[in-house]
């Protein structure tokens, strides 16, 4: 009689176990599974190409070398990654019950991230190869570019964020669409890390 | 309607629910679409204009190419669309910094056939829109199928060749893959899902919108890609037929992108809600298995799609932009498109199929009255096939020239996952063994799966084994097996559910009649198509080619003309859902006695689904366990919350003559009433007082029985005109629905009068029927609750006396009785005389029954040879009663009775002189 009390009283065991955990940032998580499938079909790509290729960049008769510039990106790699504590500093703020911190922390992350994207489009434009030369220039291109269209997403959820930050909006605790953008701004980090070094430097 | 009902969905489908504020966007429909217009005449022209610009600032040479401008065209007149329709409107707010009510419902619920043409959130209206947008793409799918049956009638060219014929059956495998097989699950998961796990909807209902949004621009994409041509590589789309294939393959390649799109947020949407929002007590293993199926699949869309998405991107980059994945003369590979492309498609195979598995074990169990066998290896084998499913993908490649290495693990694994999937089939066959099997219409579709299933999954199988692979390969035996996995796999399993569900969603029946000649067309019609193509495969017939070689063509005309029995089949289809939707009976709350959460709410639900969040106390599928139950629906606020079972019971109105107490009714009544949710209100016509004593005792033991089940219920015997008498009743008792048994066709009156009919038209509620045999109105019952008389009783058998008090024990307390006349028989036993003897008796005890049982008395009767201690001695060992009433002219000896009365209450009632007459 005792398990029957308990099992019919409207117990919080069951489906609220999860429920604690914000609905934006459970789907946010499940989403970026999904995206790192997207890039892992492009890299799928990649790499059977390059498994294929007996020198890899490849060099072909008559046309130039292909060079990556290592150092710049290795700079630019490192603004992103910064990117990332900053806005992961601008969350503890607001948990500190800090807004000015906050709007100050995306501020400083957007302009970090958009500096990233104007280096790479500045990298596209002295590159010296296109997206036609090559499976080589192909799959630099689709890849970074593919990462720079994520970036960009990135970018714009944090601005949608602070703009509502400066309205008051989110609290400690209630922050679902800040924590889901980013969320997905530190998984755009690491898909850099990764792009990075497959694709520059190994 | 009544103030306890727990919503009041019943009379307004979607109209008003308790507890919520809620008022509905004021627009009309004609202002979304012709801002959807402009908008994507907008996009149009923003598709036009943005490449043009582009390559005129970049100095592009030429500035016209058409790839690039059908690519950007395409893409933004679909945003653009989205953007007119609504699907944005809420975030595009938040975006600007405009306030926003997080709360907003004006977008929720439907109250007009008008509000399934604009975006709208509730779960429900997405489920049913989804559906209509899938059936639409079937017919063109449809159409599009008969064509290519036609021009393979005969050897030679019909009414195309070459190119048109291949957009034809690459029109008809894209549309059917992406817009009918993928979102039809979609659709009706999103309609039961929430349902089925006690939530008011779906995680993200805005975001559920815009996934069904995007399906019409998807599929008017790959339609117009047949339609301007081009689109000639078939569904996969390989390369390098793809990257060199006209304009439609570019049109083609949006179009998924946007289904892909699609699918992976309600996949998102799904797993979200099964895993934040199921109802209190709905721990995994309480989930019906559907959800478990769903949850599987979001899985999988969640992590495979992104593939085919990634596949199609890189083609269109080809195709578009100049790149070189697949050129293997600039460093690509042409066979890694097949990598990636069936490393999504083979998931989605199981995408495909999992949701349908799902729904088979609902309507199985169900519909065999049996808990599903082995429910927790059903549940695992999903998770299993899912797991393995990203493992077999380059079984689809054994002769495309992939490294030979992956040849035998390939072949391996998909042996394997025919183990998970053998462990359904085997289940399910357990589960109809030695089940009460009813063979409705979505029984019929689902054991018709069971069949049509089996042959596909064996034959891929033996597909799956490398040596018969390389054998049948691009042979028709390749599109038998196809269809019987997807057409006889997932497109049975759709109907199964759609038939299942159909009265849930609609709250109208559908005709019966008509869903079976739905079902045994298209099953003979199915058959007879894709079972001849087996051996055309394996005599060496091609696919996907327009002509084929003369001595095919008598199997390949039977085909042709065959497939016009399923183009019948769905047209009775179409004709009954749309019929019964317009003007078909009413349906009850749970038509199939189901003990899902579904069932347990009106049809169609309210506009929130519940009133208040729902208990779940047990598994979903104990069916035919005493007390089981599954889940506990409780009552809105505004009366005070509690379990709908404790303080109000919706009313079921049973409406019965001397059938109140068959056993059919009975039945039926409790299993209903098992669900702890309804109560019974008997009504019984009358005309003379003795017809009135005998219903009323009927009555006292049909609530007895009912009661003895813990299922609350009560009599009321009626004169007058019976219509009219059973609309007062029902507005008395604050009836929700109405249930009439009658004896079978023919020996009924009542159904030669066409009450069910008129009661229902009198009544406006829904009403269900139960027939009732005339032996079965006459059995003694032998039920629990009820106390067993044993008369025993001498000269008196047969006078009114002993009637009288039979009835007078039977008016005390609801009992049944065992009427036993002891016949003294004349030695020898075996002669004419004692035969004589026993014969009178007998016939005494007969009229003695007979006159019982028009009295309303539940009673049998035995003659027993012997005084009347011998005969006692017998029948009570025999029958062992709880009371015996002794009936005599004469005192007897009562203490050599008790001694053989086992613990039966002895009464004896002596009846004067003159009354044994």
């Amino acid at each position: 009689m005792t398990t029957h009390a308990h099992e019919t009283k409207p117990a919080t065991h069951g489906g609220s176990g999860m429920s604690r955990m914000n609905i934006g940032t459970l789907g946010m998580t499940i989403f970026i599974g999904s995206e790192i499938m997207l890039f892992a079909s492009f890299f799928t790509a990649y790499f059977i190409a390059r498994s294929n290729a007996t020198r890899w960049p490849p060099i072909f008769e008559g046309t130039e070398a292909f060079e990556l510039p290592k150092v710049i990106t290795g700079v630019n790699t490192a603004i992103l990654v910064f990117s990332s504590f900053t806005v992961w500093w601008a969350e503890k703020r607001l948990a500190a019950g800090d807004r000015q911190g906050l709007i100050r922390g995306l501020i400083v992350t957007i302009m970090l991230g958009a500096t990233f994207l104007i280096i790479q489009i500045n990298e596209y434009v002295h590159l010296g190869f296109t997206p036609q030369d090559q499976m080589f220039g192909t799959a630099f291109y689709c890849l970074t570019g593919l990462h720079g269209a994520h970036v960009f997403v990135g970018l714009t959820a944090l601005t949608f964020s602070l703009n509502r930050a400066r309205r008051g909006e989110f609290s400690h605790g209630s922050s679902g669409p800040l924590t889901a953008a980013s969320i997905y701004w530190h998984f755009v980090d690491v898909v850099w890390v990764f792009l990075f070094v497959v694709v520059y430097l190994v | 309607m009544a103030t306890h009902a727990p919503s009041s969905g019943q009379q307004i489908p979607h109209g008003s629910g308790g507890g919520h504020a809620h008022h509905t966007d004021y627009r009309s429909i004609r202002h979304w679409w012709i801002r959807a217009a402009w908008c994507s005449a907008a996009g149009v022209l923003v598709g036009l204009l943005l490449p043009f610009f582009l390559r005129w600032v970049f100095g592009l040479d030429p500035l016209w190419n058409e790839q690039v401008y059908v690519t950007t065209t395409s893409l933004f007149s679909v945003i653009g669309f989205l953007i007119g329709i609504g699907c944005f409107d809420w975030w595009g707010r938040w975006m600007v910094g405009k306030h926003v009510d997080y709360e907003d419902h004006s977008f929720h619920g439907a109250s007009s056939w008008r509000d399934y043409f604009r975006v709208n959130t509730d779960h429900k209206v997405i489920g049913v829109q989804y559906l209509v947008i899938v059936f639409s793409f079937m017919v063109i799918s449809g159409v599009l199928a008969e064509l290519v049956r036609t021009e393979l009638a005969q050897p030679g060219a019909q009414i195309t060749s070459g190119e048109g014929y291949n957009t034809l059956f690459s029109g008809h495998a894209a549309l059917m893959i992406f817009l009918v097989i993928i979102p039809s699950f979609a659709g009706l998961a999103n309609y039961i899902l929430p349902i089925m796990i006690g939530a008011k909807d779906m995680a993200f209902p805005k975001l559920n919108a815009l996934s069904v949004w995007m399906l019409p621009p998807a599929g008017l994409m790959i339609l117009m890609g047949i339609i301007l041509g081009g689109y000639s590589s078939g569904w996969t789309a390989y390369t390098p037929l793809a990257t060199q294939a006209g304009t439609g393959t570019t049109l083609f390649e949006i179009g998924v992108q946007f289904a892909g799109a699609s699918s992976i947020m309600t996949a998102v949407n799904f797993l979200v809600t099964i895993i934040t929002m199921r109802a209190p007590g709905m721990t995994v293993w309480r989930m019906p298995l559907l959800v478990w199926a769903n949850a599987t699949t979001s899985a999988l869309v969640v992590f495979g799609t992104p593939f085919i998405a990634g596949s199609q991107f890189m083609t269109l980059f080809d195709r578009v932009m100049g790149t070189h994945f697949f050129d293997w003369n600039a460093g690509g590979d042409v066979v890694s498109y097949q990598h990636i492309f069936w490393f999504y498609s083979h998931p989605a195979v199981y995408i495909m199929m999992l949701p349908g598995f799902g729904i088979i074990s609902e309507v199985l169990a169900t519909f065999s009255r049996k808990p599903i066998f082995g429910y927790r290896a059903v549940a695992f084998s999903t998770v299993a096939i899912a797991v393995l499913g990203f493992g077999v993908w380059a079984h689809h490649m054994f002769v495309s020239g992939m490294a030979p290495w992956l040849r035998i693990p390939m072949m391996v694994t998909t042996v394997i996952i025919a183990i998970p999937t053998g462990v359904k089939v085997f289940s399910w066959v357990a589960t109809l063994w030695r089940g009460k099997i009813h063979l409705q219409t979505p029984m019929l579709w689902a054991l018709g799966f069971l069949f049509t299933f089996v042959i596909g999954g064996l034959s891929g199988v033996f597909l799956g084994t490398l040596p018969a692979d390389i054998f049948s390969s691009d042979t028709y035996y390749i599109v038998a097996h196809i269809h019987y996995v997807l057409f006889g796999g997932s497109v049975f399993t759709v109907f199964a559910g759609v038939y299942y569900w159909y009265p849930k969603m609609t709250g109208r029946m559908y005709n019966e009649k008509l869903g079976k000649w739905h079902f045994w067309l298209t099953f003979f019609g199915f058959n007879l198509t894709f079972m001849p193509m087996h051996w055309l495969g394996l005599q060496g017939m091609p696919r996907r080619v327009a002509d084929y070689d003369p001595r095919f063509a008598n199997l390949n005309l039977i085909i042709s003309l065959a497939s016009i029995l399923m183009v019948a089949g769905t047209a009775v289809f179409f004709y009954n859902a749309i019929t019964s939707w317009r003007s078909g009976p009413k349906a009850p709350w749970n038509p199939w006695r189901g003990r899902t959460l579904e069932w347990l709410v009106s049809s169609p639900p309210s506009i929130f689904n519940f009133d208040a969040t729902p208990q779940v106390v047990g598994g979903p599928y104990q069916y035919g366990i005493a007390g089981a139950r599954h889940a506990i629906v409780f009552a809105p606020e505004e009366i005070g919350g509690g379990e709908l079972t404790e303080t109000t019971h919706p009313t079921i109105l049973v409406v019965a003559r001397d059938t109140v107490t068959g056993k059919s009714l009975l039945d039926a009544t409790r299993e209903l009433g098992t669900h702890g949710y309804w109560r019974f209100a008997f009504v019984s016509p009358a005309d003379t007082d003795a017809e009135r004593a005998a219903l009323t005792r009927r009555h006292a033991l049909a609530v007895a029985v009912l009661g003895q089940a813990g299922i609350p219920a009560s009599g009321k015997v009626v004169s007058g005109d019976i219509v009219q008498e059973v609309a007062r009743a029902a507005q008395d008792e604050h009836a929700h629905e109405i249930m009439i048994a009658t004896y079978p066709l023919g020996e009924s009156q009542w159904l030669r009068q066409d009450l069910v009919d008129r009661i229902r038209k009198a009544t406006g509620l829904p009403v269900s029927h139960v027939t009732v045999s005339h032996k079965e109105s006459r059995a003694t019952l032998d039920e629990p609750g009820l106390a067993h008389v044993m008369v025993v009783a001498q000269d008196a058998v047969g006078t009114d006396a002993l009637l009288d008090e039979v009835r007078r024990r039977a008016d005390r307390s609801p009992a049944r009785f065992t009427v036993v006349l002891p016949a003294d028989v004349p030695s020898p036993a075996w002669g004419d005389e004692a035969n004589a003897v026993r014969r009178d008796a007998v016939d005494r005890v007969h009229r003695a029954i007979e006159e019982l049982q028009r009295s309303g008395v539940a009673a049998q009767g035995e003659v027993a040879d012997g005084d009347i201690l011998a005969a006692a001695r017998e029948t009570v060992g025999a029958y062992r009663p709880d009371e015996i009433l002794v009936v005599t002219s004469t005192a007897q000896d009562l203490a050599a009775l008790r001694g053989i009365a086992r613990g039966a209450i002895i009464d004896e009632v002596v009846l004067g002189a003159g009354a044994a007459n």
